[in-house]
């Protein structure tokens, strides 16, 4: 073994006789290049190579995809208007009728002694929401509005005026509200979301598209007054031909007064605790700037 | 009608019911329609949590891939294992730097509820005021629509009658094309046009006769007006 007689050891001598870098002498690093692949050699070479008897598929010469051989392509038929423009953003909302809804609370999957929003009905496997897919919620639809009988205090995203009126008809309350797709997930999947051990966050406010929607009584809006509401209800009983049970002296009335918060994703959680599943514990957050934050 | 019904059946069988299985039975009181209600039990997904053995990063160790050194994996570890991940609770939420980034973006991007409002008002308003002014303009349109019909028929029944006396014009000209040279004549040809301007030659001088013989005729009716006012006088 050769020992260097300079102070940078053996690669700073190897370094000052090597040539300079240039083009010329660089190279592609070891296994960065693939030989490419000769067809028609070795084993099953030597007659089609793989590729089929003759025509356009042998010789990959295959006109464009859609081609119809010269007649005007399907795709160019059907003239372009447009009734399905910006299709790919449009919020999704997934149906669900009442006389699912009854279905789901006669077997027992949603409990109707509770306050039903997403997340019981996602868990009762009521519906499927993917807030990645665009989806903005759960519609209640009227399917099943003359058999619907339970009384529910429920929160959805989209409900006609047959729904409502068959919710209250009944006794219930309903209320639509807004979630963005954030706090959307937050609600469907909440174990997850609290294994990632952050804060609940705000809900954030519809846009200016569905704000008007939401700040309805007639829709029972989450934003709108809630004696707007009142008055909207009675309208709506005498409108439908039916007496408005009066939730104030019911024995749950507790139940059916209850509402979210329009900054609140889960009932009784606050946005900015931190909610853990495996010591089931809630932190609360006392900093002051935090605080106004998240109370904003 | 459905729940009723179901409900019946399952008051007939509760005994059995309550007997056999395990689903917890709500009493009679909290159902709407005053008989037995069932809820079935949920059974989560269990979690599947090493909380006896966690594995906990070695922040100081150069083998711990870097995303492991993140504080979001610092709450995650809290999220999974609690205070026995030994990360400070403090990390949870966002540090001043961090809350002052959320705030400005909060700002920016998500106006308070009431400016939501009064921009929607806003456009509203906006939308109806160019409702308004077109009805308007709809409705003062519609209001001229007779005398606007009535000039639009006028002048095309005077374009009409213009067209057809040029053409009665034209075919007279013809006529006397014909009867002077004795055969059909091209309107365009040159013969035809000096016989145009004869014509129109013609015509003038016919009418300055015509002016002339006017004029004398009304100096004669002046003069024999003013004679007889002179002999009137004298």
């Amino acid at each position: 073994m050769s020992v260097s007689k300079t102070t940078g050891g053996k690669a700073s001598d190897i370094l000052k006789t090597l040539p300079r870098i240039t083009l010329a002498n660089l190279r592609p690093n070891p296994g960065a290049r693939k030989t490419e692949r000769r067809r028609g050699r070795g084993l099953h070479g030597g007659c089609k190579s793989g590729r089929g008897h003759k025509g356009q598929r042998q010789r990959g010469n295959r006109p464009r995809l859609g081609f119809e051989g010269g007649q005007t392509p399907f795709y160019l038929v059907i003239p372009k208007y447009g009734y399905n423009e910006g299709h790919s953003r449009r919020p999704q909302y997934q149906p669900l009728s009442l006389k699912r809804l009854q279905y789901l609370i006669d077997v027992g999957r949603v409990d109707p002694t509770h306050p039903i929003d997403l997340t019981q009905l996602v868990n009762g496997r009521g519906v499927t929401v993917q807030p990645l897919k665009r989806d903005y919620g759960v519609q209640l639809v009227e399917e099943g509005a003359d058999i619907f009988s339970a009384k529910v205090n429920i929160e959805v995203q989209i409900a006609s005026e047959g729904v409502i009126a068959a919710v209250e008809r009944n006794g219930g309350v309903i209320t639509t509200s807004f979630y963005d797709p954030i706090a959307l997930g937050i609600l469907c999947k909440p174990v997850p979301f609290f294994l990632r051990g952050q804060p609940i966050p705000k809900r954030m406010f519809p846009g200016e598209d569905m704000i008007l929607y939401y700040a309805d009584a007639k829709n029972r809006g989450y934003l709108a007054d809630s004696d707007q509401v009142r008055q909207a209800r009675l309208e709506l009983a005498q409108k439908y031909g039916y007496v408005l049970p009066d939730i104030s002296k019911d024995e749950v009335h507790q139940m059916l007064a209850k509402r979210k918060d329009p900054r609140q994703i889960f009932f009784g959680l606050a946005p900015g605790w931190v909610v853990n599943m495996a010591e089931k514990k809630i932190l609360k957050p006392t900093d002051e700037k935090l605080l106004r934050y998240y109370n904003s | 009608m459905a729940a009723s019904v179901l409900c019946r059946r399952l008051a007939s069988l509760s005994g059995v019911l309550r007997a056999i299985s395990s689903t917890k039975c709500i009493s009679p009181g909290t159902s709407q329609c005053g008989c037995l209600l069932q809820i079935a039990n949920y059974n989560p997904k269990p979690l599947r949590l090493n909380i006896k053995d966690p594995y906990i990063p070695d922040k100081g160790s150069e083998k711990t891939p870097e995303w492991q050194k993140t504080t979001k994996y610092d709450r995650k570890l809290f999220g999974r294992y609690g205070s026995a991940s030994g990360v400070d609770t403090a990390k949870l939420w966002p540090s001043q730097g961090e809350l002052e980034t959320l705030i400005a973006e909060e700002k920016e991007w998500h106006p308070s509820l009431e400016e939501i409002l009064a921009n929607v008002a806003a456009n509203e308003k906006e939308k109806a005021k160019k409702r308004l002014a077109r009805e308007k303009r709809i409705a003062t349109n519609m209001a001229n629509m007779p005398k606007m019909v009535a000039d639009w028929r006028r002048e095309s029944r005077d374009l009409k009658l213009k067209k057809k006396e040029e053409k009665a014009r034209r075919d007279l000209l013809l006529a006397e094309a014909r009867t002077r040279y004795g055969y059909a004549l091209d309107p365009r040809s040159a013969k035809f046009q000096e016989m145009l301007k004869e014509i129109e030659k013609d015509e003038a001088k016919k009418r300055k006769i015509l002016k002339r013989r006017k004029k004398e005729e009304e100096r004669a009716a002046a003069t024999a007006t003013d004679a007889h006012t002179a002999d009137a006088t004298t």
